[in-house]
């Protein structure tokens, strides 16, 4: 139907993407190499002598490896499930309130933490969950001690999912406040016409009405796993929340370069490319089988 | 608002670097790119190097000589955020200091880069020396000189540093007895130029305020008993009067401090708990000589599980800040008169203690070579006097320029207006002879005394503060000139000087008048395996030492500890450490 000068179009558009995606992605992959090196920066890789898989080896045989990809995963996984109810959740509420400033103005609040960086909100965190924070004032008011969250390795998890959901629900939620804008009123007048109460209204015209979105959200997030937030860990961490808290970022961050190890911190960091890229498929095809999303 | 304005400005510079460090991986893969262009051109000037810094100079080998053209050097600088000593319109890189450079030997200064003194800085070094992107001249420490000689990215000093180094320059390095100079030497070539500091840096003493002590008529502790009783008075007694149980007894090291000096970050540990561990006769982090001569690694001695039994139950009593290692800064509890003791060098005049002063004119903070071991001794342990490395890049045609620039450090410091902080000197590394600190405590008690004038000390350009230290001592001190308490201080006359006279006259002083048993470290420097290993080592020890103090981790992980550093890589270190101390 259309002519070929209007696909022209399209592709020049695609340029800038193109051109940003091999300087900051494709070009910089050549130095994954150095993962097999005695990485030396005043020679570069092309002189650095090959060790082979000695960083390898080296890597699985320091505990820290196992402690890091589980922390990673463990930590990644609850943010994904996290990150998905409770926005959910949130949106349905808010869905149910016919007062529309009152909403507008409870999605405005919520949304707002999105926009502060991890830097300015683990100082406040930090503050709020110190010893002499409020937190623990109003904890002594019940007699309880005054508890020091970050230094309670068992506590870390659940300050860094529960942050994280605070900072971002309030995104999500508009994503699934659109999806439940799309679905026809009229449904919802029938049902009602048909005697459903409001719960079973939700469930029978609200949630499949969006059931495509969540299965997408979930299926994408996946891709997302080994992700658990440099920002956030890097500016909350210390050395007592190492064991639950280290994820692989972090440790490689403070490997390659706080101690000048860039052999062994790319070959840590090679090996969450690598389980990333098939997370990445993976949620690809799952996206594709159950929410009918296809790039290609 | 001052301090939030530096910690605003931290955090952002965290944030950047942690952006740099997500990404690690493109960073290595630039430099790949950078390497093969900067490697290519200092080949290119590495050949004339040698001969092109003696041509542009004025007197070839005069070490004050002013170039005849302009120099420009572009140097990493360290910024302190905190400082608010320059005046409007000038900046880090822009001063009085850089303008004298400017002035006197024709050397332009431009700023490669800059970043937060400490870890900050630190981590910027690291980068360059990844990407290999280095400005001409930088100061580094230890792990990163042997990384950049390792990488050959050093100009080699040698001929510089022989035809340009002033004589009380080289008389300072030579004090030493070639410990700055091995420490610099790879291969025969000189390839940084090491700096020389005062001992009394690596000796880390007990400060307390006194006038708390008095308040709930105690004495200054003396064994770790008596340690423990003042913190515990100064926790539960309520000594700030303000009828709140707010007060702490025993500062630790905050969120990524640490918790000793160690034979790496040999001296001015702040807010760790050195004296203690060394009243224990414990020193971790220092490579000992053991029972049988050959050397043993202080962290994994069972007298250091004593000490780290000790602190643990006094963590436990509460008598240690409850934030300790998680706190971000550990400065605050003291400069807002919370606590009542904590750890450091001499020269807290210059740290907390000039906020804390401001805050509460009583706070009568005071220092002691105290807690004695079990034999009734002060046993510090002591560092190394080189711990600062200036550095040039291969190929910079004027490696002299960076000498230049410390020679006249050197010889002009006294004359300098120093209420603008002279960490902006660029390039600056210290240089003073190892007795500095306590020749010039001497020598004040002499003038204050009366017994000596100032001009008597004309005469001694080693001690480069020394002149100006005479003569301006009594500006801040109020008589009775013996007596060290704050009420006979006036800092507000000049802050800068009392700065500097508080820390001589009170922090120094224990220093000159205890006899002490110094415990020197075996090695201060990286072995071949540390390279690869010691990092783990490191954070294994951090993390057990931090969880069993704070109650997170049972005692007996020390017995784990020890026994899977060993297996980690400790005792191929250790050998590697004999074999190094026997040269």
């Amino acid at each position: 139907m259309q002519n070929k000068g209007f696909a022209k179009h399209y592709y020049l558009m695609l340029l800038p993407g193109f051109v940003w995606l091999a300087i900051f992605s494709i070009v910089p992959m050549f130095g994954l190499v150095i993962a097999f090196q005695d990485y030396n920066p005043g020679v570069g890789v092309f002189h650095s002598d090959w060790i082979g898989f000695d960083n390898f080896s080296y890597m699985f045989s320091l505990n820290d490896s196992r402690t890091i990809f589980f922390n990673t995963i463990f930590i990644a996984v609850l943010k994904i499930i996290a990150n998905l109810i409770v926005p959910l959740v949130f949106a349905l509420m808010l869905n149910e309130l016919r007062i529309t400033v009152f909403k507008r103005w409870i999605q405005t609040i919520v949304y707002l933490p999105h926009f502060l960086s991890w830097v300015i909100l683990a100082g406040i965190l930090l503050d709020i969950l110190s010893y002499t924070g409020p937190v623990n004032q109003v904890l002594s008011l019940f007699g309880v001690k005054p508890i020091l969250f970050f230094a309670k390795a068992s506590w870390f998890p659940g300050i860094v999912v529960g942050s994280d959901v605070w900072k971002e629900f309030g995104f999500n939620t508009i994503i699934y406040l659109a999806a439940l804008t799309g679905i026809n009123p009229s449904l919802y007048e029938a049902a009602a016409v048909d005697g459903a109460t409001r719960l079973q209204r939700l469930r029978n015209v609200t949630l499949p009405g969006i059931s495509a979105t969540i299965v997408l959200l979930a299926a994408l997030s996946l891709g997302n796993v080994l992700n658990a937030n440099f920002d956030q860990i890097f500016n909350l961490y210390n050395p007592l929340v190492y064991s639950t808290g280290d994820i692989i970022d972090t440790w490689v961050y403070r490997t390659g370069l706080l101690n000048l190890q860039y052999g062994l911190a790319t070959a840590v960091g090679l090996l969450k490319s690598v389980v990333s890229f098939l997370l990445i498929t993976l949620s690809y095809i799952l996206a594709s089988k159950f929410a009918n999303y296809r790039i290609f | 608002m001052k301090r939030k304005a530096g910690t605003k400005m931290r955090y952002v510079k965290i944030s950047v670097m942690a952006a740099v460090a997500a990404s690690l991986v493109f960073v290595s893969a630039c430099s790949d790119k950078s390497s093969g262009g900067s490697s290519e051109a200092s080949s290119g000037n590495g050949s004339n190097s040698g001969s092109g810094g003696q041509t542009n100079s004025g007197k070839p080998g005069d070490p004050f000589g002013k170039y005849d053209q302009t120099v420009t050097i572009k140097i990493g600088q360290a910024v302190d955020p905190t400082d608010k000593s320059l005046p409007a319109g000038d900046t880090p890189a822009n001063n009085q200091y850089t303008r004298y450079v400017k002035d006197n030997l024709n050397i332009d200064t431009q700023v490669a880069w800059q970043a937060a003194t400490g870890t900050n800085y630190d981590q910027k070094v690291n980068l360059s020396i990844a990407s290999n992107d280095l400005p001409d001249a930088m100061v580094v420490n230890d792990a990163q000189l042997r990384q950049m000689a390792k990488a050959g990215e050093l100009q080699d000093l040698s001929d510089a540093y022989n035809n340009y180094a002033s004589e009380p320059l080289k008389k300072i390095i030579d004090s030493t007895n070639g410990v700055a100079m091995k420490s610099v030497t790879f291969d025969g070539k000189m390839l940084a130029l090491p700096n020389v500091t005062v001992q009394a840096d690596g000796i880390h003493e007990m400060w307390i305020r006194k006038d708390w002590l008095d308040k709930l008529h105690l004495q200054p502790p003396k064994t770790m008993d008596d340690l423990e009783k003042v913190a515990k008075a100064f926790v539960e007694q309520d000594p700030d009067g303000d009828g709140k149980a707010d007060t702490i007894g025993i500062v630790g090291p905050q969120s990524g401090g640490h918790m000793y000096a160690t034979f790496l970050l040999s001296t001015n540990n702040l807010y760790g708990f050195d004296p203690i561990f060394a009243a224990y006769d414990s020193y971790p982090g220092f490579w000992l000589k053991g029972d049988d001569g050959k050397p043993v690694y202080g962290s994994i001695q069972p007298q250091t599980k004593e000490a780290l039994a000790k602190l643990r139950d006094l963590y436990a009593k509460g008598l240690i800040d409850q934030q300790t290692g998680v706190r971000k800064d550990s400065s605050e509890p003291i400069i807002s008169g919370q606590a009542g003791i904590f750890f450091g060098p001499w020269w807290m005049g210059y740290g907390p203690l000039g906020n804390a002063v401001k805050n509460d004119p009583k706070a009568n903070w005071q220092a002691y070579a105290l807690p004695l071991d079990g034999n009734g001794q002060f046993s510090p342990h002591v560092g190394t006097p080189s711990s600062q490395f200036l550095v040039v890049r291969k190929g910079y045609e004027h490696p002299e320029a960076a000498i230049k620039m410390e020679n006249l450090l050197l010889r002009d410091e006294s004359k300098f207006d120093v209420s603008v902080a002279i960490g902006n000197y660029p390039l600056r590394i210290v240089y003073a002879p190892n007795d500095e600190t306590e020749f010039t405590v001497k020598a004040l008690r002499e003038v204050l005394a009366g017994t000596k004038k100032p001009e008597d000390f004309a005469n001694n350009p080693e001690y480069k503060l020394l002149n100006n230290d005479v003569n301006t001592v009594k500006k801040v001190k109020l008589q009775p000139y013996d007596k060290m308490d704050i009420q006979y201080w006036k800092p507000t006359a000049d802050w800068g000087v009392w700065n500097r006279m508080y820390s001589l006259l009170v922090g120094d002083a224990p220093i000159v008048d205890q006899p002490m048993n110094k415990v020197p470290s075996l090695i201060y420097s990286q072995t071949k395996t540390m390279e690869s290993r010691w990092a783990n080592l490191q954070k294994m020890e951090d993390e057990t030492f931090l969880k069993i103090i704070l109650g997170a981790a049972p005692l007996d992980d020390f017995d784990k500890f020890v026994k899977d550093w060993k297996a980690q890589g400790g005792e191929r270190i250790t050998d590697e450490v004999a074999e190094e101390a026997k040269q």
